[in-house]
């Protein structure tokens, strides 16, 4: 006996994090509707796909069922209604001639070049940037005064020692150029330190949030760029603080940095 | 003379080391306040914005957060009048939001459209002319940005359409109507142009009037108090919708900005270590210089606590002026760094990340305070440890 074929049942692909929230497996049938009291339609799982990591979906709640666009619109019994259509070009046809050409024409629609929707789909994200760099601006300020306070304290430590040094007939040259070495050193050596500590904090960084918002997306990233800027500066704000320090010292009599003036 | 007048003395020797601790701490506060006022700061101000008209709770298709998808309730009239005769309602409504299109000389412009049921509205606030009358169909409210892309003020005529077809190149309805006022949507983002009209208008213009649909339900309660208690009940009434307080809410939008609530801490937490190695190293360095005049001190018959209270106030003298300091520059960088997060697109005008509060204030200097103050205690154990005789002696030769 031959058996008429039914009507093509409905397929959908599940977004990995939905599948699993709602344990189910490719080949499983779920019932569908476009609200809770109009569950009528079956479908079945026939995929289920990762979605590829994109920071402006982080904060999405719901998750994404993806099927054929006529079982779509028949679900949400709006049948020949899209919200988008994706237009491929001939070669040499630019985006923005093409938009330009299409919106002459445009009533109830509006065509947008890819790039243009990418620029304004990233203005969160250049928002989120420029906050960073103004806190990125404080941090650098907040950092400088520490550094030039703490380098001030350390050269004015070695006051005997500048005393002694100058008591032996040492110029104040040299005594200037060791304390601003001992300065540069200890800036180069705390930079590279706190890289390592930066390095330790953005995987920590990374693995956290990572696994709160079950993605790969990368949330800290440290450049070999950035660790050479923050060495350089580091090292520009010992050496000024270091010389300016050693300025002073060196400036003031041996008997004065001895205690006995 | 008083640990206290001793320590400013102190501090006074040595002016530029004690500015350069000052600029570090003030500094340190500033980003701790700013930290502490943002952490708070996203929740009050989310808060308040839901509350400006007063409804507690907002009824959204299921699964649904206001105006997250184009998702609507359907028979929403019905809704409505069932949601008010619910014991412990005081007031219902209905809102609808679409696209619309406005015409102006000789082009059609985009807008943002609002189907409200006046006698029980929670979007808007009336700056200029009158509000609509609950059953007023030939009347619309513009927002200033609507106003001036339509070239129209209160008395004006505007001709508003909906559902476009591209095909028949028309519009499927189109509306003459007269301006009634001006108002200030409370949750438009900057610039934003937005109508309003009755619900039913706007259902007819976006072309779904027969499905009498809604975006959401207001529900405004008898008491404050006894929100969560109507929440669950209309939870379990209509369980075929998402039942929201503004408490629900608050905490759905403190999920979404959790980064910048970590953000805080993480910030905050740094900023008081920053202050916190400040005057240790620089009170543990005094301290040491000034081994032989502590010695001298007690062995003249000046007890520890003394010299331990001095180091103390030393470093709470820091404390207080640097943090001073910081809390003023806290604020004007506030300012600066919520200029910049409420640039993001779509977000309410009203909106605000960091929210100024006395009780903020308070515990940023309370926090700052005690933990320079304990900066100091290493410091000021070190003082009150040292030997007499040795130190002395070490101080002579």
């Amino acid at each position: 006996m031959i058996q008429e074929p039914g009507p093509r049942p409905t397929e959908i692909a599940l977004e990995r994090g939905l599948a699993e929230r709602l344990e189910l497996r490719v080949g499983d049938t779920v019932r569908l509707g476009a609200a809770p009291d109009s569950m009528t339609r079956l479908a079945v799982v026939a995929a289920i796909y990762e979605p590829r990591p994109d920071p402006a979906e982080l904060s999405r709640q719901g998750k994404r069922v993806r099927m054929h666009l006529p079982d779509l619109a028949a679900l949400l019994d709006a049948p020949d209604r899209v919200d988008r259509f994706g237009i491929g070009l001939a070669p040499g046809v630019t985006a923005e001639s093409a938009a330009a050409a299409l919106n002459r024409y445009a009533f109830g629609f509006r065509a947008h070049p890819s790039a243009a929707i990418a620029s304004e789909s990233s203005q969160t994200f250049k928002v989120v940037s420029r906050f960073h760099r103004a806190i990125g601006f404080i941090t650098i300020v907040a950092s400088a005064v520490f550094l030039l306070c703490i380098m001030l304290l350390k050269v004015e430590e070695r006051r005997m020692d500048a005393a002694v040094m100058r008591f032996v007939g040492v110029r104040r040259r040299t005594i200037f150029g060791a304390l601003v070495l001992e300065a540069a050193l200890v800036s180069v050596l705390g930079s590279i330190l706190g890289a390592g500590l930066a390095w330790l904090a953005g995987a920590a960084t990374n693995s956290y949030y990572r696994r709160y918002f079950d993605t790969e997306l990368i949330f800290s990233l440290i450049t070999p760029r950035i660790v050479l800027f923050s060495v350089c500066l580091s090292l520009l704000l010992g050496l000024a603080a270091g010389a300016l320090a050693a300025w002073r010292l060196v400036r003031t009599p041996p008997m004065v940095l001895w205690g006995r003036a | 003379m008083t640990g206290l007048g001793w320590g400013l003395r102190n501090l006074g020797r040595h002016p530029l080391r004690t500015a350069l601790a000052l600029a570090g701490i003030a500094v340190a506060a500033a980003m701790l306040l700013d930290m502490v006022m943002l952490s708070g700061g996203i929740e009050k101000s989310f808060s308040e914005l839901l509350l400006a008209r007063g409804y507690h709770i907002r009824i959204t298709p299921k699964g649904t957060f206001p105006f997250d998808t184009e998702a609507a309730i359907p028979r929403a009239t019905g809704l409505v009048r069932a949601l008010r005769a619910e014991p412990g309602v005081r007031a219902a409504g209905a809102v609808l939001g679409t696209s619309v299109y406005g015409r102006t000389a000789d082009s059609l412009v985009t807008l943002v459209g609002y189907g409200v049921q006046p006698e029980a509205q929670g979007l808007y606030l009336v700056t200029a002319g009158a509000d609509l009358g609950p059953g007023d169909t030939l009347g619309v409210l513009l927002s200033e940005p609507a106003a001036r892309l339509l070239h129209a003020g209160v008395g004006d005529t505007v001709a508003l359409a909906g559902r476009l077809d591209p095909q028949m190149a028309q519009a499927s309805t189109d509306r003459r109507l007269a301006v009634r006022g001006v108002v200030r949507w409370i949750y438009d983002s900057r610039g934003q142009p937005s109508v309003g009209t009755v619900l039913p208008v706007m259902q007819r213009l976006d072309g779904r009037a027969a499905a009498d649909p809604a975006s959401l339900l207001l529900v405004k309660a008898t008491d404050d108090r006894s929100v969560a208690t109507l929440a669950a009940h209309l939870r379990e009434r209509f369980p075929e919708l998402a039942v929201n307080s503004v408490a629900d809410l608050v905490v759905e939008a403190k999920r979404r900005l959790v980064y910048f609530t970590q953000l805080s801490y993480v910030l905050g937490g740094m900023s008081l270590v920053v202050a916190v190695l400040l005057v240790g190293t620089l009170l543990t360095i005094t301290v040491n210089e000034r081994l032989g005049e502590i010695a001298t001190l007690r062995a003249i018959g000046v007890g520890r606590g003394t010299i331990v209270r001095q180091v103390l106030a030393e470093g709470a003298a820091l404390t207080v002026v640097g943090g001073g300091a910081g809390i003023l520059l806290g604020l004007v960088t506030a300012e600066y760094l919520d200029a910049i997060l409420t640039s993001f697109p779509g977000l309410p005008q009203a909106f605000s990340f960091f929210v100024p509060r006395a009780n903020t204030l308070a515990v940023a200097a309370a926090v700052l305070l005690l933990t320079g103050s304990l900066a100091g205690l290493y410091p000021a154990w070190l003082a009150s440890k040292a030997p007499i005789a040795a130190t002395l002696r070490a101080e002579a030769t």
